[in-house]
């Protein structure tokens, strides 16, 4: 038993929309549709359901058991995975492991969010010490991560505007991505959007929408039984939540994709430079560039020389966030880190259209979740996913 | 030179104080700043937690902070919510305490030009409407 025992047979997602006036779990049954109709397979035959947390749902701790209620799905297995943007991808990971264990046999892994319409958040933790200095959340965080990188390695700016007109590129190809942000950027565009939380721009930053994903997982055997010969596999999965959670001052651009990169590429057995496709959990622009140095693409520092290097479009070295990222084709809510799994998903099936990748044999996706009082990130999650068949 | 807000005519609404921290901010109405230091570990923290971070011991105690440090990072807000809207722009930093701690703070008294990474800070306090005070910071001096 293992990770890669199991097989992704089908991938859907809706439009990116700003505001829509669709309910959460309408969103949820578009994509259960075109999951049954891709694959022919009977509702009645999905025995396990495991989601994301939802910013829509955050006010409901039934979460699972109403959606699954709503969708009428009988289940052996239902969860939910609260670890922020980190959701979609652990809860893939968990789908598999209930596969593996004889929990389950065909899981739907289910991102649905509704959050820039229907936003229930309500939390408790770290912004009792936040929220009264102003602070603004993550483009906050951001800033005095972007500050204190900045002191310690210097920053070129316009390194990360070709990170961030290289996605908009993709979300001009993508017809999913959020129509308002379809329209290409220039560096000197990123360089000369306005400040939110110095040095973050308006073009670090996302847009909150509405959108959900989903996938099919099952054994490979039980794919390989009901002849789908195309799938995609996961060979790597790491997971981090805290990093150096016991000591008090520790260095903010070290993270939590250190050890889970170390432990997703120890698993597939490769190294960053075989990595084929790069599609990382994108909330800000910056943390592109420190999954890069964290994942050992480059070392610590050294992420401005590795852009200035590479060609991350869709046709060059290293393609980044085909699909836009959610940057620039839109952030659902929590569903949001889904749109960067199913992206890789989407190339590794070869259905990327005009924005296909030529190397599919494998891509890296990761995730980020949750912004702790004065450190990074609280969740890193980082898989590595091949097509099989 | 370009000044900054020094928020200090943001009506902030106190915190919700939990149980547990209840003896921070009734020691800021004193003027003073507590940080809770483990005795297991043999170290400060912040924020306050119900448990030391280090060593998991619930055997804190409240210790008075010298209210010196330096400038960890910053960041200067140029959007905010309520009731920091329309205040901007303004600082928040993360400071070094010389106790070994990072505390979230706005930063004072002090022009963009001025603020770096490495600068010597003091505590210096915001009044709030329940008689408790808010920890800010302002260059030493």
């Amino acid at each position: 038993m293992a990770l890669h025992d199991s097989a992704i047979v089908a991938f859907a997602e809706t439009k990116i929309v700003e505001k829509s006036d669709r309910d959460v779990w309408e969103l949820g049954a578009e994509v259960l549709e075109s999951l049954l109709a891709k694959t022919g397979i009977a509702k009645a035959e999905i025995d396990g359901l495991v989601m994301s947390s939802s910013m829509t749902g955050a006010s409901n701790p039934f979460w699972s058991q109403s959606t699954a209620d709503q969708l009428a799905l009988e289940l052996d297995f239902c969860q939910i995975v609260d670890l922020g943007g980190c959701s979609a991808t652990a809860a893939l990971a968990r789908a598999c492991m209930a596969i593996e264990t004889g929990c389950a046999n065909i899981v739907l892994c289910l991102y649905a969010d509704c959050q820039s319409s229907d936003n229930n958040r309500r939390e408790r933790g770290g912004q009792d010490w936040t929220g009264l200095v102003g602070y603004l959340g993550p483009p906050a965080a951001f800033g005095l991560l972007s500050k204190r990188y900045e002191h310690q390695f210097g920053l070129d700016y316009a390194m990360l505007g070709k990170l961030a007109v290289a996605q908009r590129g993709h979300a001009v190809l993508n017809d999913n991505a959020c129509e308002k942000l379809r329209k290409p950027i220039t560096v000197e565009d990123y360089l000369s959007s306005r400040m939110v939380a110095d040095p973050i721009r308006l073009l670090d930053c996302v847009m909150v929408c509405d959108g959900a994903t989903g996938l099919l997982v099952m054994s490979k055997r039980e794919a390989e039984k009901r002849g789908f010969t195309k799938c995609v596999v996961p060979i790597g999965y790491g997971e981090r939540t805290n990093y150096r959670a016991g000591e008090t001052i520790v260095d903010i651009t070290e993270t939590g994709h250190l050890p889970a990169g170390k432990r997703a590429f120890a698993q597939a057995g490769l190294a960053p430079r075989d990595i084929a496709s790069f599609h990382p959990y994108d909330d800000f622009i910056i943390a592109i560039m420190l999954q890069l140095e964290m994942l050992g693409f480059c070392k610590q520092g050294e992420g401005c020389a590795f852009i200035k290097a590479h060609d991350f479009t869709h046709t060059g070295d290293l393609p980044l966030n085909t699909g836009g990222g959610q940057i620039s084709a839109g952030q659902a809510g929590l569903a949001g880190g889904s749109y960067n799994l199913v992206e890789a998903v989407r190339q590794l099936f070869g259905e990327g259209g005009k924005r296909q990748v030529k190397n599919t044999k494998n891509a890296l996706v990761t995730g980020i979740g949750g912004i702790p009082y004065g450190r990074n990130w609280t969740s890193s999650v980082v898989m590595i996913l091949t097509p099989n068949g | 030179m370009t000044e900054l807000n020094d928020t200090l005519r943001v009506p902030r609404e106190p915190p919700k104080v939990r149980n547990f921290v209840k003896p921070f901010w009734d020691a800021t109405r004193a003027g003073k700043l507590m940080l809770q230091y483990d005795r297991k570990a043999a170290r400060y923290q912040f924020y306050p937690r119900v448990a030391g971070i280090g060593s998991g011991s619930r055997d804190l105690e409240w210790r008075e902070a010298s209210g010196k440090g330096q400038i960890f990072t910053y960041t200067v807000a140029r959007r905010a919510r309520e009731p920091f809207r329309g205040h901007e722009p303004f600082l928040i930093a993360m400071v070094t305490l010389d106790e070994g701690v990072n505390i979230m703070a706005n930063i004072v008294n002090c022009p963009l030009e001025a603020m770096k990474i490495g600068m010597r800070v003091k505590l210096t306090w915001a009044p709030m409407s329940d008689g408790s005070r808010l920890f800010m910071f302002e260059p030493e001096r």
